[in-house]
Order: C-alpha cells, then sequence, then structure tokens
C-alpha cells in the first residue's frame, strides 16, 4: 500500500525527531499495557506445570517446552469441538448480523423517513441494556419457540446483540458516500438495487470488513453467557466452556489451560488477519470534489 | 427532438418558495445558460429538469410531452454534475460504460460506444485507470464521457468547470463549445462565471431569487438589460449607477440632469416621468478619460494597473458605493490626484423607480456584424 507509507513519510517530516520518539514510546507503552496478559499468558503457557507453583513467582521460563500444547488435547479430549463450535457460532452469527445490517445501515443512511432517529435512538438505547439483564426473558422465549440445547439458542441471541452497534458503525461509514454517486446512478437510469449492488457496497465494503471484524470478535467473546444459560449439551458448548475442562478437581492445569486459550483463538486471529488484507482506505478517491 | 418548456415551475421546500414560477422555451439544439447570484434557485431548476427534484407545481414538458412524473432516463436527459461525481471502484471505462450497463447493451455495443466517446473526450489512453488516478479536468471529461454514451436529446451541466482552475476552464469551456457544435444537442448549462455565460451560451437566462429576472442572447443582455439587476449582473466590473432627474421627454428620448449637466438619452420614452428621480446606469468601459457630454471630477482612491486596462475607484461626493471606471493600460493615473472622466449619453442606460430599464434605441443586429468597424 503506497499511499500508507507515504503517509507515515509526511507524518515524520511534520514533527521533531524527539516528537517522533515520543509518539512511539507512547505507542509502545500503550500497546504493552495491551499485550501484557497475553505475554504472560504466553509464558505460563510454556512453563513445566511444577515451576509455576515455585515461590518466589518467576516471570521468565526454565526449560521453556511446548508440550502443554501437545498434552492439552489429551487432558481434554473434546477440545477440538469446542473451537469449531465457537467459530461455528461467530462464523454464523456474523454472517447473520452482515445480511441483515448492511441493507439497514443504508436504509439508514441514505434514506430520510419520518420516525428514523426514533429507531435509530431505539437501537442504541436498546444496546445499552446488559445482556445479563435480558438473560431470563431470552431463556423463557428460546424454551417457547424450542431452541433450547441448539447452536441457534446462541447464535440468534448473540446476533441481536450485535446488530445495534453494527448498524451505527456501518451507518456512519455509508454517510460518507456522496450521495451525488446515488443520484448520477439514478440518472443512468440504475435502480434502487442496482446501485446499492454495483456503486454502494463495492465502495463500502472496507466498512463492511470492519463492522465484520467487530461482530466476529463480539460474538467469539460473548457467546459463552449464551452457552452456559441456553445450551447443556456438551457436543454445542463454545470455547470459553471448554476452557474450564482444564480446572482440574485438584488443581488448575495452568500451562494447558493457557495453551488452550491461546489454540482457541487462533482460528478467530486467521479469519481476522484473512478479512483485514481487504481493508484498503481511500477507495472513494477521485468519486466527487471534495 | 430536444424541445424544453418549462410552464410555471415552482418549488418549494417546506414553507420556503426557492423556484417562484419559471417559464422558459428551449429550443432544440439550443445552448442556455442560467446565471445568478448563489442560493437564487438555478441548482434546484436544473434538479427539477433532470428529475431529481420533485416539481412543486408546474409542469416540465419534452417534445411536447408533459415528463414531471417521470424518472431521468425516460425524459431523455444526462446531467454532468459539478462534483463529477465518479464512481470511485471503476475503471474509465467502466464509468463511462455504466449507463450502458444499466440498459443491458450488448458487449459490443458498449465496446464501440465507450470508444467513441472516449476519442471525442481525448480519454483513449485513460480507459483502464481509476478516476482517483486524474486531474480534475480527466475527471470532468469523464463525468461528460458517461452522459454522452446514452446520446440524450438534453445534456444538464451544474457548473461542471467550478473546480478546475483558470487555465484549464478556458480548454475546456472551447471542448464543450465544440462538443456543442459536434454532438447537436440541447444542452443547459448552470454557472455563475460570466465569462462562462457570455462565451457559450446561445442564450442567457439570468435568475435572480427564484424569478427570471431576463431572458435573452449575451451581448442583448450587455447592451439591452431590462432591469437593474442584469444590468448589474452582466458585466464585469459591475455597472455604475448615478442618480438623475428626469427634464424633458421627446421622441427621440428622455433629457436627465445630473448635478446641473444635461444629457440626451437615446431610449423609448415614457409619458408622464418629467421631474421624477431616475437611475442612470453607466458601464465602467464606457467612461473616457477627460472631458465627455457629461463630465465627473473625481479623485481616485485605488487604481489598479491590469496592463491591458487600468481600473480605477473613486467615491463620488453624496455618494456611498464606489464608482468604477475602466480606462485603456496605456492610459497612466494615479490614486489621490483629482482628474476629469466623462461619458457619451449613447452609453448611458436608464431605468425607472422600480429598477425597469427605458429601453435604449439601439439596433442589437448592428452590434453584431463583425464589420461594423
Ligand atoms: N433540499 C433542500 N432543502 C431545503 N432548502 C434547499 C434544498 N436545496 C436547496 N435549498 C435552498 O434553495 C435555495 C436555492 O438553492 P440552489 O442550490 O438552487 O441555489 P444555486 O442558485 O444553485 O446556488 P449556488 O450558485 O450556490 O449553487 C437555497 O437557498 C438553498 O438553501
Ligand atoms: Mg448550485
Amino acid at each position: 500500500m503506497a499511499f500508507k507509507s507515504r503517509d507515515t513519510r509526511a507524518m515524520i517530516d511534520r514533527y521533531r525527531w524527539w516528537e517522533v520518539v515520543a509518539i512511539y514510546a507512547g505507542m509502545f507503552c500503550f500497546l504493552f499495557f495491551l499485550l501484557s496478559p497475553f505475554i504472560e499468558g504466553f509464558l505460563v503457557s510454556l512453563k513445566p506445570l511444577a515451576q509455576l507453583f515455585s515461590s518466589p513467582y518467576r516471570f521468565w521460563p526454565e526449560n521453556g517446552t511446548f508440550a502443554a500444547y501437545v498434552s492439552m488435547w489429551e487432558t481434554v479430549p473434546g477440545f477440538a469441538r469446542y473451537v469449531f463450535n465457537s467459530f461455528l457460532i461467530s462464523t454464523i452469527s456474523t454472517c447473520i448480523v452482515l445480511l441483515l445490517v448492511v441493507p439497514a445501515a443504508y436504509a439508514f443512511a441514505r434514506f430520510d423517513y419520518r420516525g428514523m432517529g426514533l429507531v435509530l435512538g431505539g437501537f442504541l438505547a436498546v444496546s445499552m441494556f446488559s445482556g445479563a439483564v435480558l438473560l431470563i426473558p431470552l431463556f423463557r422465549l428460546m424454551r417457547t419457540m424450542g431452541l433450547l440445547n441448539t447452536y441457534f439458542a446462541m447464535i440468534i441471541p448473540g446476533a441481536a446483540f450485535l446488530i445495534p452497534s453494527a448498524i451505527w458503525l456501518l451507518r456512519t461509514y455509508m454517510m460518507r458516500i456522496p450521495t451525488e454517486l446515488n443520484e448520477a446512478a439514478y440518472m443512468d437510469g440504475a435502480s434502487q438495487f442496482y446501485t446499492f449492488r454495483r456503486v454502494i457496497l463495492p465502495i463500502a465494503r472496507p466498512g463492511i470488513i470492519v463492522v465484520a471484524i467487530v461482530t466476529f470478535i463480539g460474538a467469539y467473546s460473548q457467546q459463552f453467557i449464551f452457552a452456559l444459560t441456553f445450551n447443556s449439551k456438551t457436543e454445542y458448548m463454545p470455547l470459553p466452556i471448554g476452557l474450564y475442562a482444564y480446572f482440574g478437581k485438584q488443581e488448575v492445569i495452568w500451562n494447558e489451560l493457557m495453551a488452550a486459550s491461546f489454540v482457541g483463538i487462533a482460528p478467530a486471529l486467521v479469519i481476522i488477519f484473512f478479512l483485514q488484507r481487504y481493508l484498503v482506505g481511500g477507495l472513494t478517491a477521485g468519486a466527487v470534489k471534495q | 427532438m430536444g424541445q424544453l418548456s418549462l410552464k410555471t415551475v415552482i418549488k418549494t421546500f417546506g414553507d420556503f418558495q426557492v423556484v417562484k414560477g419559471v417559464s422558459l422555451d428551449v429550443t432544440e439544439g439550443e445552448f442556455v445558460v442560467f446565471v445568478g447570484p448563489s442560493g437564487c434557485g438555478k441548482s434546484t431548476l436544473l434538479r427539477m429538469i433532470a428529475g431529481l427534484e420533485h416539481t412543486t407545481a408546474g409542469d416540465i414538458v419534452i417534445d411536447g410531452k408533459r415528463v414531471n412524473d417521470l424518472p431521468p432516463v425516460k425524459r431523455g436527459i444526462a446531467m454532468v454534475f459539478q462534483s463529477y461525481a465518479l464512481y470511485p471502484h471503476m475503471t474509465v471505462f467502466e464509468n463511462i460504460a455504466f449507463p450502458l450497463r444499466v440498459e443491458k447493451a450488448p458487449e459490443e455495443v458498449i465496446r464501440k460506444k465507450v470508444a467513441e466517446a472516449a476519442a471525442i473526450l481525448h480519454l483513449e489512453t485513460r480507459l483502464q485507470q481509476k478516476p482517483g488516478q486524474l486531474s480534475g479536468g480527466q475527471r470532468q471529461r469523464v463525468a461528460i464521457g458517461r452522459a454522452i454514451v446514452r446520446q440524450p436529446e438534453i445534456f444538464l451541466f451544474d457548473e461542471p468547470l467550478s473546480n478546475l482552475d483558470a487555465a484549464l476552464r478556458a480548454d475546456m469551456r472551447i471542448e464543450l463549445t465544440r462538443l456543442h457544435k459536434q454532438l447537436g444537442a440541447t444542452m443547459i448549462y448552470v454557472t455563475h462565471d460570466q465569462v462562462e455565460a457570455m462565451t457559450m451560451a446561445d442564450r442567457i437566462v439570468v435568475l435572480n431569487a427564484g424569478y427570471i429576472a431576463q431572458v435573452g442572447a449575451p451581448l442583448e443582455l450587455y447592451h439591452k438589460p431590462q432591469n437593474t439587476f442584469v444590468a448589474g449582473f452582466i458585466g464585469n466590473p459591475r455597472m455604475n449607477f448615478l442618480p438623475v432627474t428626469c427634464t424633458g421627454v421627446s421622441a427621440a428620448g428622455v433629457e436627465v440632469d445630473y448635478q446641473g449637466q444635461r444629457l440626451h438619452l437615446p431610449v423609448a420614452p415614457r409619458p408622464g416621468i418629467e421631474g421624477a428621480t431616475l437611475s442612470l446606469g453607466i458601464r465602467p468601459e464606457h467612461i473616457t478619460l477627460g472631458a465627455g457630454e457629461a463630465t465627473l471630477r473625481i479623485t481616485p482612491s485605488v487604481v489598479e494597473q491590469l496592463g491591458q486596462q487600468t481600473i480605477g475607484y473613486a467615491t463620488l461626493p453624496g455618494r456611498e458605493e464606489t464608482f468604477c471606471f475602466v480606462l485603456p493600460g496605456t492610459r497612466v493615473i494615479e490614486d489621490d490626484k483629482p482628474l476629469d472622466i466623462g461619458f457619451a449619453a449613447s452609453e448611458c442606460h436608464l431605468f425607472d423607480a422600480e429598477g425597469q430599464a427605458f429601453e435604449r434605441s439601439i439596433d442589437l443586429a448592428a452590434l453584431t456584424v463583425p464589420s461594423a468597424v
């Protein structure tokens, strides 16, 4: 991405050297703060179990080993299934959210109709409810619909919780697409749907990908609440529940637990890495003269 | 084909009337320019003709058919936006081809028509580039290309050149005039650039606050403005206005008095105006150095030497607005030094208290004959 390095260049040119150093130092501190739990977790996963309970506690592993990454599969034989479940639930949730949110966000961004502010405000208000408050009514709803102990019990409420913020995020993005493009397409005889598919969607792609990533991460991290409440079948349980299996009767197998956590996040990381490659900025360059 | 009529067209936004009853006939193949100050409703009127804006009242008629309720394509109209409105993710080829793709034209037709448009607009080498890689002038040409492939009867342009720099604007002006000749289509063009209006238009429509102030050929507006608005709007620098008293009316014209100086203006007389206060209009470029039929003693406060011409600004005693005059660039004058300037009665315009012009007795046809010298 040529433009990106040019931007960086421009940024460096605009600041004095010590300002650049300060900015990078600040970013590094922030990054370290964010990453330290992961670093610690990763180091724990490398330590032999005995070292974990030694006193005084050592930060760096001695004779670090990846053995936990092998033994974890024996300790919890069904672990792969948990990962698969998480992955499946998040993927389907994300697909559902995108299918509903992309057209909705477009409508909210482009069409002005009476009461739209109310509907949008409603979405915001609803999303402020803590999920915990709604668990009991949701449980009754799921039971009535006969969805308890199915994947849907985790997918549907999960998707529903993720929709409001996704709509707001994507609407904001789509509002930045110039309306002249709609008018030009209309002048050229294109129908609303044709314009949406051929003009708006391709331009909105970076926004849609961001929403997909945010939604996927959201689905991945929130699903265990629904799993614990609406599901009692082990074969449908997602990753976070699977991790509890490493809490043994007498002790917590910390190194394997951490190893399993990293294995569990891996598919999500792969998806995000895959999606972000399509995140190119500047897609509207040259559309209209600002 | 390409004949357009507006019949007392009105547009209101909420309680706010923006276009207040505009009637206009545009003949086939004509190049009509809408000019007017910002906010006077030019774009709104154009967008109503395009079909982008609902018409509150009145009829829009194209080739004898009322089109108020038809979408743009069915009106046989294409529009070029001020902001280009190109599809940023598509190549130049696909941008130009877009209207044809919409109507599902066969691939070879698309290729042929896009090639034709690209040739007319000198875009052949750019077809595979994206809009973001083009210059402003090239983008505007792509936007025009997208309009011509549909072969519309009527083209609408909303300030298509205002985002370009002066040199490019001059080039594009000539190209657009050539395009108009080549295509023979009706063109309606919104601008607030006077030079564009004067050079490109067959007829200019001057809009003021939602009304048509005057419609006419460029030189007609310049020589026979019907009211003070048009007189002040057309021409640069602006026309000067002086208060005069009517002292007599004859078949040959109207006699006025400006501070003791009598001027006999060759304009169509009206009865019963003796003693009335009228407004005398004189264009800065019609003022000469030294005494004339009427002479003013002024002290220029600012002098602009442009080489080609010298523009002076002065305040007349008892008047608030500045009086402006243009002299040949060879005339060197200095600011803060009093001097005499004069003008001829035949160059003057006369307006009544309502700002309506007395028609000048000049033959426009004679003015447009190039060999009149
Ligand atoms: N959608 C709208 N809602 C309300 N008022 C509007 C709308 N569009 C235009 N107007 C108003 O109508 C008036 C005329 O606008 P218009 O855009 O036609 O002016 P214009 O002559 O094209 O001006 P400019 O030279 O600045 O482009 C303005 O006062 C504007 O505020
Ligand atoms: Mg406008």
